[in-house]
């Protein structure tokens, strides 16, 4: 589904991603965890051409995106971003749109839906999501909870092949992680696609199939993730995971 | 003034400051005269954007104060035993500054007409000019008499005696400098141009697309001292008469370029002469409903051009404002440019280049280049306002946007664009009130608006206190509701 080979991307003397290949199933859910400016984000961003990158290529699909960025990837960008959608942190929420009207926007501009089919299939999303009720409210009626929710129905409604998460719940208040999780182990349970940064270790063991740990900008240990989380090879895994207090 | 009811306090506070602001001048000193001795210095007031051969600053030799009237005040003031010092002075408000005693005498091609006569004490006249008519050559509709400009576009000075010539005949087209009306003539813009013959030849006569038709009636330039002050203008009388006894006058008029045979009258002037110059003071007329008719139609255009001059500036600012994100390096880079500089450049200025400067290859209308000037600057202020708008727009927006598939044009479009208006729509709104005040800056290409006229009609009936008193209240009536209009869109944008 997508194949990341030698993926570099350097700011100035630092180096973020140091040369990822990976392989992205159809149907898998992948965690992909490790330290903060491990280069998670970064990847995650990269792969639906938010950022651009210094060396290697992406796959996704039949469309190639390499290095340059918007200038000499613009075509194959539009067609990366309609088969990968993406879930931010901040969540990201059209601030002027309603919780409907942010869920449509999409479907109607880029994909050109009738505007009736686009609400019916809002509803049915939001539904999905357990927002039926908030269908008219603004973002900034919503609590952190319901907006991330309604910003995971949003990507939903381009039909994406895959779904990117970036830390979906990092900026959630304690009580809401529950049901932004619940509805991601929902979809996780119908066979979708994800990508999931995140630091939900509970999580990641129950719903991922396999997890990744980058560090420093390299996959420093992959598997499944019961593996990996459980009992982990690698001494910084290991550190990441607080295993080595024991 | 029953007409005002719902505001007639607000009214009463502006006529009291006004009256205040005019009562200021009229502490002077008993004697204008001693006054002058006393200082020794006589201080006249004059434009020298009336150029040549008035008072003007000679390129060649520095910038230096030079023609007929420098000459003329200086000798005047050596004759009173003084010293002349000029003072810079607007030429259309050179009375209503004089009355504040900001100069002693005016003393610039002030023209006698009944309604200077009313305001102002002139002295003996320091010359005779022709009001000098002309038209286009290949135009031989226009005959050297005024019921030949029945109804047609002929332009004058503002408050001139040609202007009262032209009064009730033809449709009057005012401006402020000398060089612009030969200027419109030539473009078309008009059909005939009235003027003295001093102007004619110097700004009319050279361009070979113009011809004299003839000069309709005498006029005279005296000199105006405040209506107390006799005893200023005696001694000014009897300066005037040794200067034309002694043949001076004839060698400044010569020296000037300006000399001729109607000035061969002066040597002979008589009180008769004089009291026929002065005739019969016309009485100022009361503000009427007339002048209030002539307000709302100034008000109108104030208000017309001032809403399609924004019409023009938002989509432009808009366009000048994402081309400075989001274009390719060139176009921001020109985008830059533009606001940069329209901002740093006067808005008059522009408005000249615009109308004037540019009329060989693109001839506009007065209005449409009053519109089309405002709008262009404008659109450099809004420009700026867009980009910190859309600048305060969170990034996430943007990305979001991307995300889900949408080009860069469409996430403008749709996500971003409509919240930076909401941010910046106050700021719209303020700049919309600034551009209603801005719009009497088109008065220099021949736009008659709210302000304008009311110094046309200040003139009319001999004071400003009452028709500056209402085009401020105009204005405030319609500034006012887009006031409280920003203040409600502030307060709403404060609480989401």
């Amino acid at each position: 589904m997508i194949e990341v080979h030698e993926l570099r991307k350097v700011y100035g003397e630092r180096t973020i991603l140091g040369g990822i290949t990976a392989t992205f199933e159809k149907g898998q859910v992948v965690a992909l965890v490790g330290p903060s400016g491990g280069g998670k984000s970064t990847l995650l961003r990269c792969l639906n051409g938010l950022e651009s990158f210094d060396g290697g290529r992406i796959a996704v699909g039949g469309d190639v995106l390499i290095p340059g960025g918007a200038r000499v990837n613009r075509a194959a960008l539009y067609r990366v971003r309609q088969r990968v959608g993406m879930v931010f942190q901040q969540w990201n929420l059209f601030a002027h749109r309603t919780a409907l009207g942010n869920v449509i926007e999409a479907p109607v501009h880029v994909k050109k839906l009738p505007l009736a089919q686009a609400a019916q299939r809002g509803r049915e999303l939001l539904a999905r999501v357990g927002l039926s009720h908030r269908e008219g409210a603004y973002p900034h009626e919503m609590s952190g909870g319901e907006q991330q929710r309604v910003a995971i129905a949003r990507a939903l409604a381009m039909d994406p092949e895959v779904l990117l998460l970036d830390e979906p719940t990092s900026a959630l208040d304690p009580e809401r992680v529950g049901e932004v999780l619940d509805v991601l182990g929902a979809l996780a349970a119908d066979g979708l696609t994800m990508l999931i940064v995140t630091h939900e270790m509970r999580f990641a063991r129950e719903v991922s199939h396999r997890t990744l740990v980058l560090h420093g900008g390299q996959i420093i240990e992959e598997g499944p993730s019961k593996e990996v989380i459980d009992d982990p090879k690698h001494e910084r895994t290991r550190a990441f995971l607080g295993l080595d207090r024991k | 003034m029953v007409a005002f009811g719902p505001v007639s306090r607000l009214w009463w506070v502006v006529l009291l400051a006004m009256a205040v602001l005019s009562c200021h001048g009229r502490a002077a000193p008993t004697s204008a005269l001693a006054r002058v001795r006393a200082a020794g210095v006589l201080r006249w007031g004059g434009d020298i954007q009336g150029g040549e051969p008035y008072v003007y600053e000679d390129s060649e030799h520095g910038g230096r104060l030079t023609g007929f009237e420098v000459d003329l005040a200086n000798a005047l003031a050596r004759e009173l035993g003084v010293r002349a010092q000029f003072v810079q002075n607007d030429w259309s408000a050179l009375i209503p500054t004089r009355e504040r005693g900001t100069f002693d005498m005016a003393l610039n091609g002030l023209e006698v007409t009944p309604q200077r006569v009313g305001r102002v004490r002139f002295t003996r006249p320091y010359y005779i000019f022709g009001a000098r008519l002309m038209a286009r050559r290949d135009d031989a509709s226009v005959q050297p008499s005024l019921a030949s400009l029945r109804g047609r576009r002929v332009g004058t000075l503002a408050n001139s005696f040609s202007s009262e010539l032209l009064r009730n005949v033809a449709e009057i087209v005012p401006y402020e400098g000398v060089e612009e009306p030969y200027i419109d003539l030539v473009q078309g813009r008009t059909d005939a141009v009235l003027l003295d013959d001093i102007i004619a030849t110097r700004y009319g006569e050279p361009k070979p697309e113009l011809r004299v038709v003839g000069d309709l009636a005498d006029g005279y330039y005296s000199i105006a001292v405040r209506p107390a002050e006799a005893e200023l203008q005696q001694a000014l009388d009897q300066a005037l008469g040794r200067l034309v006894a002694r043949g001076e006058l004839e060698r400044i008029l010569r020296r000037g370029n300006i000399w001729n045979d109607r000035q061969r009258r002066l040597a002979v002037w008589s009180d008769g002469d004089q009291r026929q110059m002065l005739g019969t003071a016309v009485a100022g007329q009361h503000f009427g409903w007339s002048h209030l008719v002539l307000f709302a139609k100034g008000a109108l255009i104030t208000l017309r051009l001032s809403i399609l001059a924004m019409a023009l500036a938002i989509p432009l600012g808009l366009a000048l404002a994402v081309l400075r994100l989001y274009g390719p390096a060139l176009l921001s880079r020109l985008a830059g440019a533009y606001v940069e500089l329209y901002r740093g450049t006067p808005v008059l200025l522009q408005l000249y280049v615009l109308y004037y400067g540019l009329a060989p290859v693109l001839k506009l209308g007065a209005f449409p280049a009053a519109v089309l000037g405002l709008g262009m600057n404008y659109a450099a202020y809004e420009a700026e306002v867009y980009r910190a708008g859309i600048q305060a727009v969170p990034r996430g927006q943007m990305e979001a946007a991307l995300s889900l598939g949408m080009s860069l044009p469409l996430a403008l479009r749709r996500v971003v664009l409509p919240q930076a208006f909401r941010l910046a729509l106050p700021s719209v709104t303020n700049d919309f009130i600034a551009l209603l005040k801005d719009s009497s800056l088109v008065s220099v290409i021949t736009v008659v608006e709210l302000t304008k006229q009311m110094t046309i009609t200040s003139v009319d009936i001999r004071s400003w206190a009452l028709p500056g008193a209402l085009c401020a209240l105009m204005y405030f009536l319609m500034s006012y509701p887009l006031s409280l209009l920003a203040q409600r869109l502030e307060a709403r944008l404060a609480r989401s």
